[in-house]
C-alpha cells in the first residue's frame, strides 16, 4: 500500500507536520530549553544563545561549543571539535536522501538539509519505507520544519526562565533528549542496524575515554563496519537456488 | 567571565561552529548524489550512522555534561531501563507513555532530592 498512503504531496507535507507535533517537537523543545538555561548560567547573551540554535541546530555540537568557549579553548580548536561532533550529519544525510525521488534530488536539498537533526532523521528512517518516494521529501519538510522553528523559541524561553524554574523540572527536560533516541532504537528493524546500535553503545564510552573529540566518528566506523561484516557473513539470507 | 566573552570572540566561535556543522550537512548532500539506496555502501553507511547515533545517546546518558551529571549513574540507567520496558510492553508504539515515564521519574527524583 506504499503508493496509496498519500493522495498528493500536500497531504504528505501535512502528515509530516502532524507527526512532528508530538514527541519530536517536544524532544527538541525540551533539549533547547535546557541549552538556553545553560547559556544563561554561563553568562552568554540571549541573541548569541538563540542564534546558535537557529543557525547551528545541532544540540551536542552547541553544548560542546559552549563548554569549550568557557574553558578558553582557541577558535580553531572549537571549530574543529564541533565539526568532528557533527560528522554524523554526513552519514545521516547520505542514508536519508538517496531514498528521495529522483526529481527531488536537486540543489534545493542544500537548503532543506539545514533542518535535518537527529530527531527528524530517526522518524524519517522509520517512516520512509511506508511512503512512496515522490511523497517523501514533502513529508520530511513537514516533519523537520516545526522541529527547527521550535528550537530558537525553546532556547530563548529557557534562557529567560533559567534561575526560577526548579532544578527538578530542568532535570526532567534535559533527560528527554537522550531518552527519546534510546527509545527509537527499539523501532529499528534491519538486523545490521540493530547490531550497529548494540556495538555503538558498548564501544562508544570506551572510545570516548580514549579521545573525546573523535570518539563518535571512530565508534561509528568501527562498530558500523563490524556490524556490516557480521550481518553480511552470517545473517544475510542466501540467494535461493532455483531447482531445475 | 572575561570582558571579550560578549565581544567578537564569541561571535567568531559561533560562526566557526555553524560553518563546520553546515559543511558536514552539505557534504552529506554532495555525497548522497552518488549513492544508490540498494547498494552495499548504503547498507554499510547506515550501520555506521546508527553506531554513531548510539554512541552519542549513550554518552548523553552515561557521561552527561551539566545538571544530569549530578544524578547517580545507576539511577539514570534504571530509569532508562524502566522507560524501555514501557516502550516494548506492547507491539504498538508507546513512545509518548515511555517518554513520560522516564521524564516524570527523573522529575520525581529531582523533587525528592530537593526536599529536606
Amino acid at each position: 500500500m506504499t503508493q496509496n498512503r498519500f493522495a498528493n504531496r500536500r497531504e504528505a507535507f501535512w502528515q509530516g507536520i502532524r507527526d512532528a507535533l508530538g514527541a519530536p517537537v517536544l524532544v527538541l523543545f525540551a533539549g533547547m530549553v535546557g541549552f538556553g538555561a545553560m547559556g544563561h548560567s554561563h553568562g552568554f547573551d540571549v541573541w548569541m544563545t538563540g542564534l546558535t540554535s537557529l543557525l547551528m541546530f545541532a544540540l551536542p555540537g552547541q553544548v560542546v561549543m559552549l563548554e569549550m568557549f568557557i574553558s578558553g579553548s582557541s577558535l580553531l580548536a572549537i571549530g574543529f571539535a564541533v565539526t568532528l561532533t557533527s560528522t554524523r550529519f554526513v552519514t545521516m544525510v547520505v542514508t536519508l536522501f538517496p531514498q528521495l525521488h529522483r526529481r527531488d534530488r536537486n540543489p534545493l536539498l542544500y537548503l532543506w538539509v539545514h533542518m535535518l537533526a537527529m530527531t527528524a532523521w530517526a522518524v524519517s528512517m522509520r517512516e520512509f519505507p511506508a511512503i512512496a518516494p515522490k511523497h517523501r521529501l514533502n513529508y520530511f519538510i513537514g516533519l523537520a520544519l516545526p522541529c527547527w522553528l521550535i528550537s530558537p523559541l525553546g532556547t530563548v524561553l529557557g534562557y529567560f526562565v533559567a534561575g526560577w524554574v526548579p532544578a527538578a523540572v530542568t532535570l526532567g527536560l534535559v533527560f528527554i533528549n537522550p531518552l527519546f533516541f534510546l527509545l527509537t532504537f527499539t523501532e529499528v528493524k534491519p538486523w545490521v542496524n540493530r547490531i550497529a546500535i548494540g556495538l555503538g553503545c558498548l564501544l562508544g564510552p570506551v572510545f570516548y575515554m580514549w579521545d573525546a573529540d573523535s570518539s563518535l566518528l571512530l565508534t561509528g566506523v568501527v562498530a558500523g563496519s563490524l556490524a556490516y561484516v557480521v550481518e553480511r557473513r552470517w545473517l544475510r539470507a542466501r540467494p535461493v537456488e532455483v531447482q531445475p | 567571565m572575561s570582558a571579550d566573552m560578549q565581544g567578537w570572540g564569541v561571535w567568531l566561535a559561533l560562526s566557526a561552529a555553524c560553518l563546520g556543522t553546515y559543511i558536514c550537512r552539505a557534504a552529506g548532500v554532495k555525497l548522497s548524489g552518488h549513492i544508490n539506496q540498494d547498494s552495499e555502501v548504503f547498507r554499510w553507511l547506515s550501520a555506521v550512522t546508527y553506531a554513531m547515533v548510539a554512541a552519542l545517546t549513550v554518552r548523553m546518558i552515561v557521561m552527561p555534561l551539566g545538571l544530569l551529571a549530578t544524578v547517580p549513574l545507576w539511577l539514570r540507567v534504571l530509569i532508562c531501563a524502566l522507560s524501555l520496558m514501557v516502550m516494548v510492553s506492547r507491539p504498538q508504539r508507546r513512545l509518548v507513555p515511555a517518554l513520560l515515564t522516564g521524564t516524570l521519574l527523573m522529575l520525581a527524583y529531582g523533587v525528592f532530592r530537593a526536599s529536606p
